[in-house]
């Protein structure tokens, strides 16, 4: 018979859940706009000035900062649940999702300092 | 001579030392809207008394005699036989303990239906006769009520068949919900606080086996996904 002791409530799990559709929201309304200046490039309608013109304005700036934002949460979230859901040994599940932190975090940060630090 | 219906089915003895294996009989149709729990019937009854399976009330209430027929999770009492692909492939539910053949361990199952505390929780004094509800307040159980927790949806969600041990499962959060819509107990808290868990609750990702699975047509998801905004309008 198989006996498992019960662990009980953690009270977590809400917040993933919250901001994973949190962030989604924000990706579905965001993400559009990076394709349409791609295909608005590739038509022709912009040229390279004009991209950095567009790019290199303190409202794009912004709505590019809250773009990465909700990507890195969100790809955090949904590896972060996949992990938990296949990786059931715990010396290996923590280390992971750690490292998987790690590297997303790194990506964001420079990302972000491309973003504002260009003249 | 009359028609044969050809059954492959699984058998498996633990205690002896065999594999477990798909074992191939012909039933003849006995009659017409048969079902494959008469089939069953007749394999033990009339070829092979060894074979072993639950079940009780043959039509649909007791939830004995889940199984996998043909891959798709169904009670054998009220599946006609009529309309499955044959040969029959019947398989006990997926990933639980054989016990012998057809029979699973279900302990498990029932001990996370034990924990939703599947009872009625009030803090009003007993009143003289029952405890009125409206008809509208009845009408939320629709949906709830009719569970028979024969298992063929928790065994169905993949969900539960990695995460099984911690995540509650469709059966028990059907069940959750049941008794977190009823105006009559007073223990809402206690039970979303009960379920607000990484693995208790949020395992389910909406894969909707369980629905798909249901012999009495309800919807664990809509259940799990109204747990979730009560939680939701809890916190907001």
């Amino acid at each position: 018979m198989k006996t498992i002791k019960e662990p009980g409530s953690a009270h977590s799990g809400f917040s993933d859940w919250y901001w994973q559709r949190l962030s989604a929201v924000v990706l579905a309304l965001l993400l559009p706009l990076s394709f349409i200046l791609l295909v608005a490039v590739y038509n022709g309608s912009i040229d390279q000035q004009g991209l950095l013109n567009i790019l290199d304005h303190v409202f794009s700036r912004v709505v590019h900062t809250v773009l990465i934002f909700a990507l890195i949460i969100h790809a955090y979230i949904g590896l972060k649940v996949i992990l938990e859901d296949y990786v059931h040994v715990l010396a290996w599940r923590i280390p992971l999702i750690s490292l998987m932190l790690v590297l997303m975090s790194g990506f964001a940060i420079w990302w972000l300092a491309m973003i504002w630090a260009w003249v | 001579m009359s028609v044969m219906i050809k059954l492959s089915v699984f058998r498996h003895d633990p205690v002896g030392s065999s594999k477990p294996f798909m074992q191939a009989f012909e039933v003849p149709l006995l009659k017409p809207g048969m079902k494959l729990l008469d089939a069953l019937n007749y394999i033990k009854w009339e070829l092979d008394g060894t074979l072993t399976y639950r079940r009780s009330c043959g039509e649909g209430v007791c939830g004995s005699d889940g199984l996998n027929i043909n891959g798709v999770n169904g009670l054998a009492c009220i599946t006609p036989i009529e309309g499955l692909k044959q040969p029959i492939h019947v398989r006990p539910l997926p990933s639980m303990q054989v016990i012998r053949d057809l029979v699973v361990d279900m302990d498990h199952f029932f001990d996370q239906y034990r924990q939703i505390k599947p009872w009625l929780q009030a803090e009003s004094p007993l009143p003289e006769h029952e405890r009125l509800q409206s008809p509208e307040d009845r009408a939320r159980l629709d949906g709830s009520y009719e569970c028979i927790l024969c298992g063929c949806c928790t065994t169905a969600c993949p969900s539960w068949w990695w995460n099984g041990d911690r995540f509650l499962g469709p059966a028990a959060l059907l069940q959750a919900n049941r008794w977190i819509v009823d105006s009559r107990d007073d223990a809402t808290g206690e039970r979303l606080d009960q379920v607000e868990d990484a693995f208790r609750l949020y395992r389910c990702h909406q894969i909707m086996n369980c629905m798909e699975a249901c012999p009495k047509e309800l919807n664990p998801t809509a259940a799990i996904g109204h747990i979730k905004r009560q939680l939701l309008s809890r916190k907001s």
